[in-house]
């Protein structure tokens, strides 16, 4: 009976069977015994998600990079230009097979990279390695801190006196928009909707409360967003990742309350820093996304030969459903995502 | 209102302001470009930290003395802007200062030829037999009409656009120049709109989303043009475009409180203040002694509604979202609503 069980189980989900299965961490990695321990300390930590979330996982994968670098040394007969690229990919294959890249850790990467190659070949090696340590940092200061700190105040100026907020999951970005507003004086109350299976609006609704005063939340699951929506004057949502059709790929569950807002006409407003955007085309949740892993899964019942367990982790929103997307270089509608890279004066992000 | 302790408070902006607008053709952004060309005339500024500070505390004061200041703050916002961003290659502060006052002066004798440009871009989007349904008065959709009118035949349904019934001086303005035209009732248009091919409206502001502030009704009349498939076409100078991005109708600066805010009748007033709570049902009629807790010797209340009390208790402008727009004609060429916020970035990026 087992045989047979795990011989069917190995062709693997029907739906989403294009992601493939689960593989363990470290599978596939070649010379996984090099991988620096800061990196497997990492994988772990992804892997079991105890760091959840774009920016977080971002600004941990740059500073464990930062480690990795300092404790780099050139071997003879090559530059620290084009070796240090050859050192850091496996590494990086490491951490996605603990969990798949995220946008905001592929556009800090690939920005890293360049910056590797463009690296100047005179340089001492301890002075290129500072080099490239201060331009991460100065790469989280503008990108994300910066960045979070002028989104603060664009999006604050949308929430007034009596306004009811109502947010999904936890996005590191609203939390703070929300308690940017509340600590300048603003009265407002805040819903929180939360869904299965990571409960991360439990750890908001704990940030939002342990203020001195508190802020006064409703707690409730997704299921009841059709009862609590008409309460709300505003809908605050976070993103994962803003793509060049406006589409906003973001935590399982925001897309319903985007669209059900948008149909109470509510307006729908996206905070997200400008270096979470991509320059690819997203139309549904299903060419890209992720499955929560099986322990996440209910261990009643069981998945057997008739019944899987799926929990994709992501959905994307369609423009259509959004109002207005606040990023540091401004308040924009959807549909111009494309002007970001003019904005910012890049001919890329 | 700021204390102005700066010499140049003896230059009194909004005297300058009215005066300036005294001239028809001047709208509300240009003349506050020339107001503030006017202030920067008569500066005692040494430094440019300085003579920007003075034009936006002038800014301020001309925002604070006007009820309806979006189309004003689109053109100070863009002026300030322009200084600000200015190349600072000149020997000195007086040089560079002349050459501001130039610019300025340039950028308002353009200004007002922008109006003759939407005209003729608009033109070739008017087909021979057309009939426009305009709301309200505007100059540039004046000039548009009667440019089409040289070479087209067209006519014009105008709606009335209560309370301040502007849209009446279009209709004679049109009349006077041999254009076939009526006034319809702001109630009318739903009735009127299977027998229009386009609508045409002027705009106070057109705003980052994409959407457009003009003056009351006119986001009635684009969701029933959107109802009944028809184009929706504003015209806007580009010195409106303004970076605001309202989310909704009460998102706009222009709202109040007080706007649409329910008067509380003598009736239900004298209810609220006895502690006991009703015990029999309330009448119908407000005022009526069936009422409990109204005293038996009240006269019943009558109340009267004046014109005016209308007019203050409701909304001068509107916002219409970008998805009922069809296009927008600038001076810089006909935009999509999206096209708008692309314009806008590339403008203020600097």
């Amino acid at each position: 009976m087992d045989d047979v069980s795990s011989g069917l189980k190995s062709r693997g989900l029907r739906i989403f069977s294009h992601f493939g299965v689960p593989k363990q961490l470290g599978s596939g990695v070649k010379g996984v015994s090099d991988i620096h321990p800061a990196i497997i300390r990492l994988g772990l930590l992804f892997s079991e998600f105890k760091i959840c979330g774009a920016n977080a996982r971002c600004i941990a994968t740059l500073s464990a990079f930062k480690t990795v670098i300092q404790d780099y040394t050139t071997p003879p007969n090559t530059t620290l230009a084009r070796h240090l690229m050859t050192y850091i990919s496996p590494q990086i294959t490491y951490l996605v097979s603990a969990r798949p890249m995220s946008v905001t850790m592929g556009n800090a990467i690939r920005q890293l990279k360049l910056e590797i190659s463009g690296s100047d070949i005179d340089l001492p090696e301890q002075d290129a390695k500072d080099e490239l340590c201060q331009t991460i940092d100065n790469y989280i200061r503008d990108r994300i801190i910066i960045a979070d700190e002028v989104i603060q105040d664009l999006a604050g100026k949308k929430i007034k006196d009596g306004d009811v907020v109502l947010t999904f999951s936890r996005s590191s970005l609203v939390q703070k928009i929300l308690l940017h507003a509340h600590a300048e004086g603003k009265r407002f109350s805040v819903i929180v909707i939360d869904s299965r299976p990571l409960n991360e609006g439990k750890a908001l609704l704990k940030a939002l409360t342990s203020v001195n005063p508190p802020l006064p939340c409703t707690y409730a699951l997704l299921s009841a967003l059709p009862s609590l929506i008409t309460e709300a004057t505003t809908v605050f949502l976070g993103a994962h990742s803003l793509h060049s059709n406006g589409a906003v790929y973001s935590r399982a569950g925001t897309a319903i309350v985007a669209m059900m807002a948008k149909a109470h006409g509510i307006p729908v407003v996206v905070s997200c820093e400008t270096y979470k955007y991509s320059e690819s085309v997203m139309l549904d949740g299903f060419g890209k996304n992720e499955l929560a892993p099986a322990k996440f899964s209910p261990s009643d019942p069981k998945p057997n030969l008739m019944l899987e367990v799926l929990n994709p982790l992501y959905d994307v929103t369609p423009p259509t459903s959004i109002t207005a997307v606040v990023t540091e270089v401004g308040m924009i509608p959807p549909s111009s995502i494309s002007s970001i890279p003019l904005a910012l004066g890049v001919a890329t992000l | 209102m700021p204390a102005l302790i700066s010499p140049s408070a003896r230059f009194d902006i909004r005297s300058a302001y009215s005066r300036i607008l005294q001239n028809e053709q001047i709208s509300t952004p240009v003349a506050a470009i020339l107001a503030l060309v006017e202030l920067m005339e008569n500066t005692t500024a040494g430094t440019m930290f300085e003579l920007v500070q003075e034009l936006k505390d002038g800014a301020e004061t001309l925002k604070h003395q006007s009820s309806n200041s979006i189309s004003l703050n689109a053109g100070t916002e863009l002026f300030i802007e322009f200084v600000t961003l200015f190349p600072h290659e000149a020997s000195s502060f007086l040089e560079l200062k002349t050459e501001l006052i130039r610019q300025g002066h340039q950028y308002v004798t353009e200004a007002l030829t922008y109006r003759d440009k939407i005209a003729q871009l608009a033109f070739d989007f008017i087909k021979d037999g057309s009939v426009i349904l305009t709301h309200s008065y505007s100059r540039v959709v004046m000039q548009t009409l009667l440019w089409a009118h040289k070479r087209k035949r067209i006519s014009v349904f105008v709606t009335e656009a209560r309370p301040r019934g502007l849209g009446i001086k279009t209709a004679e303005m049109l009349a006077a120049a041999g254009i076939p035209s009526t006034v319809i009732l702001d109630s009318a248009v739903a009735y009127s709109m299977d027998m229009v091919d386009f609508v045409l409206v002027g705009s106070e502001a057109v705003v980052e989303s994409g959407g457009l502030i003009n003056a009351v009704g006119s986001n009635q009349i684009a969701i029933i043009a959107k109802a009944a498939n028809k184009p929706f076409y504003a015209l806007a100078e580009s010195y409106k475009f303004h970076r605001l991005f309202p989310l909704s109708q009460y998102d706009l600066p222009t709202h109040n409180s007080k706007l649409l805010s329910f008067s509380v009748p003598r009736g239900r007033a004298h209810r609220n203040s006895t502690a006991k709570p009703p015990t029999t049902l309330p009448g119908s009629s407000l005022g009526s002694s069936a009422v409990a807790g109204v005293k038996d010797s009240d006269p019943p209340a009558s109340i009267k509604i004046s014109q005016e009390q209308i007019a203050r208790n409701n909304p001068d402008v509107d916002y219409t979202r970008p998805d009922l727009i069809s296009l927008v004609f600038s001076d810089v060429g006909s935009l999509t609503p999206e096209g708008v916020s692309q314009y806008l970035v590339g403008m203020f990026a600097g």
